[in-house]
């Protein structure tokens, strides 16, 4: 239980130490009135008033009433307190679910996250599931029939298949499946469930596919090395049958590499899954991130970011508990 | 007398490798009775691990096995090509040197006992679990009950090796080999293992083979011995006829090589000189030759096969300990002070009785 | 499932197969060696200029006045494969030199100190990796402008924190050993022990990690140009990618993008496998087996 306890503070300081850096990142990368205010911003309002400037049109402001809004916006986002304060206020707002507003339709951001995850998520859950669908009855195929024929061959094409880019693999799929045999829909259908699921198999696949391909990689190895131990012998002296040694011996000890790089995998399938959304055209939380980077919309930015990245430690904190319980001997020393 | 429990004749298994045909097993042929023990001693390359693979039907694809073994009046050979799963693991089972790399470590021990109680009795889960409880305790494992919960690594190293006991016994067997079941194990503990197993087997009428480099080890427990090399037989008989008439040099170094309780003190132990051969390359002549003190010219070219010197001992050997050809080579040795192999008769000094 | 699974009898009994660098492995290299040339010789190479329109008609599949063809806008696919191959590998390569000296250092740092050091620079890799590269990398991009150098630097700040774990394993594992001891007792000052005693060794896996790493972020950059945030002059594979990917030019001219995926494809494949097996081949070595 203490060390339950440890975990959650260490997952805690390490989210607050994300979104520090992220806000960080905005604000003094960027410039920190821009995020809020927009492009209103880039109008020297002091020179405005001052009279020096005539023509604001040229700045990109429009009245002298975008000076206003400017000194405004200063006082009402506190733009003027040192960063650890603001960060402060941001996070107070964040927990309260304000993520700001975007720049684009002045929506705000927690809208288009409500909007945008979900599909984002339904997308990297297919892929997983593909994924481990193909990959576990792969691996216990090829490893038992080690170095052989089929084994060899699996070993090439999961290599090939890891050498491949995402969204290389996601072209090729969407020219043959969509382009020329014209099977699946080339936009997302968003009607009902079933179009939604259908609308996302290519794109799941894509995802998929090379998870699958390092997914089985692992496991074969591991299953191979696993059924040399002496354990595996001992059953086969108890008479027990293949399948039988396959499924309750060997298997899930074989599971660990595989189960640790689900975890580090996320990584991965996060940021294929915003190719992915990409060349598929998918509205998810990649394709606003992405959108929203090439505009300079930073509160979708930013929001944007902190759900993934948190996201994301989320999961690999989970995995780490998974994985402890998984194997009985780690649970003794964590 | 009645058919043994366990016939093998002419036992061969070879396998493929790179280099060649790797002779394991070369020719062995023994009968074990029901409830008989029969000990198997070797150095490690002998070819009695592979002996108990070959009858357990653990070898690899690609080994090569010729002869015949029979179990009851059936032929097992024929049962690993049918997969006969019943057999194994009921009849025949056993036991391992290394209890810590056979047991399973991410399953419980309960688990692992219970498993060939479910799979080849059919017992339902609970069955299976209070069976096991059982069998703990039979192998004198204090509180059974909460061991069967534990994991192997939970438990110490004798502990465990009483749990894979307990496994090869669950279905009653009929035959159990025990390839160097105490090997791995601390010296004290040792002895209980032995014990348990004599005791086990007396209780169940079963039989075992034991398996050991250690002559010791069969002396008091083993009712026939056999004593190989290289794969082959060198000398194969009941254990008090081994002891008091042994008749290959093999046995007889293998004996010197054990410490007694009546040696004078500082005296040394004669190691065996030399290492096993390289059992691809055998060559002719006796595979011995090369570290035989009896050695003489004929040794070197012409293998001598198993005789029967007596009814229920066989000897393989041109010159045997206790024979007159025996007495001969030694002392030609003894005088050249080299063999006919080359191997300097000086490193056999000062043994016990100051043999050379 | 009848037989069970078949070992190497080599292995089986001890034998361990001295490991050679192999076949394979000198055709990726020549593959690899190939390409960089091309590259680098591009301006002088006897090829189409890639930027000049109608070298051939519009949308030409391959033939022999375009061995690739060419694009919606007459430009030659070979001339801008060849011409593409020149930014992803530019950024290929610098951005996992800085990777390696930036995180192999602070790798290095941290497994040598420990203690305070160790913990500060551990805290600081995992908060980097809790982004997934792709999103840090865009963020990056996203603020600091598109231009080759930013991009190439991007990338090499994202392969920082897995380099600097490896490398932090790799010196905890050596400075445990005995030769790293004895140099101290020697009176090595921790500067010296960490060059001479410790970075060699630690140099070894980021050899291969090199041609693997580079594997990797050309992969990046090309996904960071079909997002459309790679470098805004010139044009990489991965630009070539997304400009031939359109539905209709797909339709139309499936080899616009095509032979540039090809391209990635196989160099990728490439490096890949050569630093595969440079991997398992210091590996053996180092283990003391094999019969080399």
């Amino acid at each position: 239980m203490i060390v339950l306890a440890r975990r959650l503070a260490q997952l805690v300081a390490v989210v607050l130490a994300v979104t520090f850096l992220a806000f960080t990142a905005m604000n003094t990368l960027g410039d920190p009135l821009f995020n809020v205010v927009g492009f209103v911003a880039a109008v020297d309002c002091d020179a405005v008033v001052a009279g020096e400037i005539e023509d604001i049109s040229s700045q990109g402001g429009t009245t002298l009433g975008d000076c206003v809004v400017v000194a405004e916006a200063r006082e009402e986002f506190h733009l003027n307190e040192p960063l650890p304060i603001r960060y402060g206020r941001w996070v107070g707002d964040l927990i309260r679910g304000d993520f700001g507003t975007s720049f684009k339709n002045r929506i705000p951001v927690s809208t288009v996250l409500a909007d945008r995850l979900p599909k984002s998520l339904l997308l990297m859950g297919m892929a997983e599931v593909f994924a481990v669908a193909l990959s576990v009855p792969w691996a216990i195929a090829a490893a038992y029939r080690a170095n052989r024929a089929m084994d060899r061959a699996s070993t090439i094409g999961a290599f090939g298949m890891l050498a491949l880019p995402n969204f290389a693999l996601g072209v090729i799929l969407f020219y043959f499946f969509v382009v020329k045999w014209q099977i699946f829909p080339s936009r997302f259908e968003d009607d009902n469930l079933a179009l939604r699921l259908k609308s996302l198999v290519l794109p799941a696949l894509t995802l998929g596919m090379p998870l699958a391909a390092t997914y089985f990689r692992l496991l074969r190895t591991d299953l191979i090395t696993t059924l040399q131990e002496d354990f595996v012998v001992m059953a086969k002296a108890k008479g027990l049958s293949n399948r039988w040694i396959m499924f309750r011996h060997a298997l899930r000890p074989s599971l660990f590499s595989m189960v640790t790089v689900f975890g580090l995998n996320t990584a991965a399938l996060i940021g294929g899954a915003l190719i992915v959304e990409q060349v598929f055209s998918i509205p998810g939380l990649g394709r606003a991130l992405v959108e929203a980077s090439i505009r300079d919309d930073y509160p979708v930015v930013l929001g944007a970011t902190v759900v993934i990245a948190t996201g994301f430690v989320i999961i690999n904190f989970a995995v780490d508990l998974a994985y402890s319980y998984l194997d009985p001997r780690v649970r003794r020393e964590s | 007398m009645a058919t043994p429990l366990l016939s093998v004749t002419d036992l061969q298994v070879g396998f493929a490798t790179e280099r060649g045909l790797l002779r394991a097993v070369d020719g062995v042929s023994f009968d074990l009775a029901e409830g008989q023990t029969l000990g198997i001693v070797g150095e490690s390359g002998s070819g009695k691990s592979v002996t108990a693979k070959t009858l357990m039907n653990l070898l690899p694809s690609y080994a090569r096995v010729e002869g015949s073994v029979m179990f009851d009046g059936r032929d097992v050979r024929a049962m690993a090509a049918e997969r006969e799963r019943h057999f194994w693991g009921v009849e025949m089972t056993m036991v391992f040197q290394d209890p810590m790399t056979s047991l399973n470590p991410v399953k419980k021990v309960g688990e692992q006992i219970a498993e060939s109680l479910r799979v080849h009795l059919k017992r339902s889960r609970r069955e299976a679990r209070d069976d096991a409880g059982d069998l703990l305790q039979q192998v004198g494992i204090p509180e059974p009950k909460k061991r069967l919960t534990q994991y192997p690594h939970e438990l110490s190293g004798g502990l465990r090796q009483r749990v894979v006991i307990a496994m090869a016994l669950a279905c009653s067997p009929r035959l159990l080999i025990a390839d160097e079941p105490t090997t791995a194990l601390d010296v004290t503990v040792q002895k209980h293992i032995l014990d348990l197993l004599d005791e086990l087997r007396e209780e169940r009428g079963m039989a075992m083979i034991l398996i050991t480099h250690d002559l010791g080890v069969v002396k008091g427990r083993a009712d026939q011995i056999m004593v190989m090399y290289a794969g082959r037989t060198m000398e194969q008989a009941d254990t008090a006829t081994l002891f008091s008439e042994m008749r290959h040099p093999y046995t007889e170094a293998l004996l010197e090589t054990i410490p007694r309780v009546d040696m004078a003190s500082h005296s040394r132990l004669v190691p065996i000189p030399g290492s096993p051969p390289d059992a691809v390359d055998l060559g002719q002549g006796c595979p011995f030759a090369e570290r035989c003190r009896y050695c003489s010219a004929s040794c070197l070219i012409d293998q001598p096969s198993l005789e029967q010197h007596r009814q229920g001992h066989a000897c393989a050997c041109h010159a045997p300990v206790g024979t007159d050809a025996g007495a001969a080579a030694h002392a030609a040795n003894h005088e050249t002070g080299v063999t006919p192999a080359g191997l300097d008769m000086g490193t056999f000094a000062t043994a016990v009785g100051e043999k050379t | 499932m009848d037989t069970p699974p078949q070992v190497d009898p080599a292995e089986q009994f001890g034998v361990v197969v001295a490991r050679r660098l192999g076949f394979g492995f000198w055709i990726a290299a020549a593959w690899i060696i190939i390409i960089v040339t091309a590259a680098a010789l591009a301006p002088w190479l006897p090829i189409a200029d890639p930027n000049e329109t109608g070298v051939g008609g519009r949308m030409d599949g391959p033939g022999w006045s375009n061995w690739f063809g060419t694009d919606s806008n007459g430009r030659d696919m070979f001339a801008r494969t060849i011409w593409g191959a020149r930014v992803s590998l530019i950024v290929g390569f610098f951005s996992v030199l800085l990777g390696i000296c930036v995180g192999g250092t602070l790798g290095m740092i941290a497994g040598y100190f420990r203690g305070i050091v160790d913990r500060i620079i551990s805290f600081s890799v995992f908060v980097l990796l809790a982004y997934p590269g792709l999103v840090l990398a865009l963020l990056i991009v996203g603020l600091a402008g598109q231009t080759l150098p930013i991009v190439a630097m991007t990338l090499g700040i994202v392969a920082i924190a897995p380099i600097a774990r490896l490398s932090r394993a790799t010196t905890l594992a050596y400075s445990e050993r005995e030769f790293v001891a004895a140099a101290r007792v020697l009176g090595a000052t921790d500067r010296r022990i960490m060059v001479r005693e410790l970075l060699p060794n630690v140099l070894i896996p980021m050899g291969a990690l090199t041609l693997l790493g580079m594997a990797i972020t050309i992969v990046a950059e090309g996904g960071l140009a079909f997002l459309g945030l790679s470098v805004e002059e010139g044009f990489s594979w991965g630009k070539m990618i997304v400009l031939g990917s359109s539905p209709r030019t797909l339709r139309e001219g499936p080899w616009v993008a095509m032979f540039p995926i090809g391209a990635m494809f196989v160099t990728v494949l490439a490096l890949n496998f050569a630093g595969d097996r440079l991997r398992e081949y210091f590996d053996v070595r180092e283990l003391g087996i094999g019969a080399a």
